[in-house]
């Protein structure tokens, strides 16, 4: 490895930073619980494993198909916003798995806030990351950071912006706060140029990011990518 | 698997609800030296009741596994410019759910 150093910065040799993993006392926390319930044989080290296996393969592909046929089925739209829990059995996905009464943290209450052509809803967990788990799989990282959380609730509209997300003023934006046990899904509407569509081709544009309410969809966005800022005065390499 | 049912024996009586859908209430600012979920950022302002959800033990009681006795959850409605007294936009709303106790009835 060999290094150019401009005059002035210090020079001398740069040894390599020691690897240092981070870990947060949560996670401290979590390990230590972990090995004393394995110890005490409340569930085995290979229970814990296939447990979060099962939990991290999640995807949001679930929620993706209850919205399109919530978009095609209006008797099954009513019955998805009268008792989501319920109507997501319709679509094989039972919140009771695998314990008979939900995991231990996304329990047995979920609510769909369907988006109307003046009402546009967003979920965040101001307290932490409560997600709708069972539909849409793990969270993605930004869902989870302190400056998602805390910026959503107090800045909304810029917040979207940043997502790519500029609704008029006459839309109402409505955070929807997670903090108990209720968790949320946004029902987005269906965008024109979908009709005749069939269920797949529209679960096909039903991406996380609609379902979170950080962005529309339409017909053509597949897949959630984010603008990329690039920095105003970006390092130089000399 | 730890178990989130009620499980104490006092946990599984129902009790009344004390508001419904529509009634304004104003979330108390209660002092809390542990755990908590109800916001800093809504004591003390008013909003509207847009649900009612379950009924469970309070989350202050939960997180030391204390038995408390069951409360109705709600889920309060506010306007934005009720939180944020300089915010903006005045059609945007923010909802968040609080159990009973941290809410009181705001007349007129």
């Amino acid at each position: 490895m060999s290094h150019t150093h401009s005059p002035g910065d210090g020079g001398g040799d740069h040894p390599a930073a020691p690897m240092v993993e981070e870990i947060t006392d949560f996670e401290v926390l979590e390990i230590a619980v972990r090995e004393l319930a394995i110890e005490h044989g409340l569930f085995t080290a290979e229970d814990h494993r296939r447990f979060t296996e099962w939990a991290e393969s999640i995807g949001p592909a679930a929620g993706s198909r209850l919205v399109a046929k919530a978009w095609t089925d209006p008797a099954f739209k009513k019955r998805l916003l009268e008792d989501a829990v319920k109507a997501c059995k319709e679509i094989g996905i039972d919140w009771a798995e695998p314990t008979g009464f939900g995991t231990p943290s996304d329990y047995m209450n979920l609510r769909v806030l369907e988006d109307t052509p003046t009402l546009h809803h967003v979920i965040v967990c101001t307290l932490c990351s409560c997600y709708p788990r069972p539909l849409l799989g793990m969270s993605p990282e930004w869902y989870r950071t302190t400056n998602y959380r805390r910026r959503l609730v107090r800045w909304p509209r810029q917040v979207l912006a940043e997502f790519g997300l500029i609704l008029p003023p006459e839309v109402e934006i409505r955070v929807e706060d997670s903090n108990q046990k209720c968790r949320f899904m946004v029902l987005p509407m269906r965008p024109e140029g979908t009709e005749n569509w069939t269920e797949e081709q529209l679960a096909a544009i039903v991406t996380r990011d609609c379902m979170i309410g950080v962005a529309l969809p339409r017909p053509g966005r597949t897949a959630d990518v984010h603008p990329v800022q690039k920095a105003r005065r970006p390092v130089q390499r000399s | 698997m730890p178990s989130n049912k009620p499980s104490a024996k006092n946990r599984t009586r129902a009790v009344e609800a004390r508001f419904k859908v529509g009634d304004r209430v104003r979330v108390k600012d209660l002092p809390n030296l542990f755990y908590s979920r109800t916001q800093m950022y809504v004591r003390g302002a008013v909003g509207t009741i847009a649900a009612l959800t379950y009924q469970d033990v309070l989350p202050e009681d939960e997180a030391f596994n204390r038995d408390g006795r069951l409360e109705q959850y709600y889920i309060v409605r506010f306007r934005q410019k009720d939180l944020w007294p300089e915010y903006p936009f005045e059609n945007d709303s923010l909802q968040t759910e609080s159990p009973e106790r941290w809410l009181e009835p705001v007349d007129s």
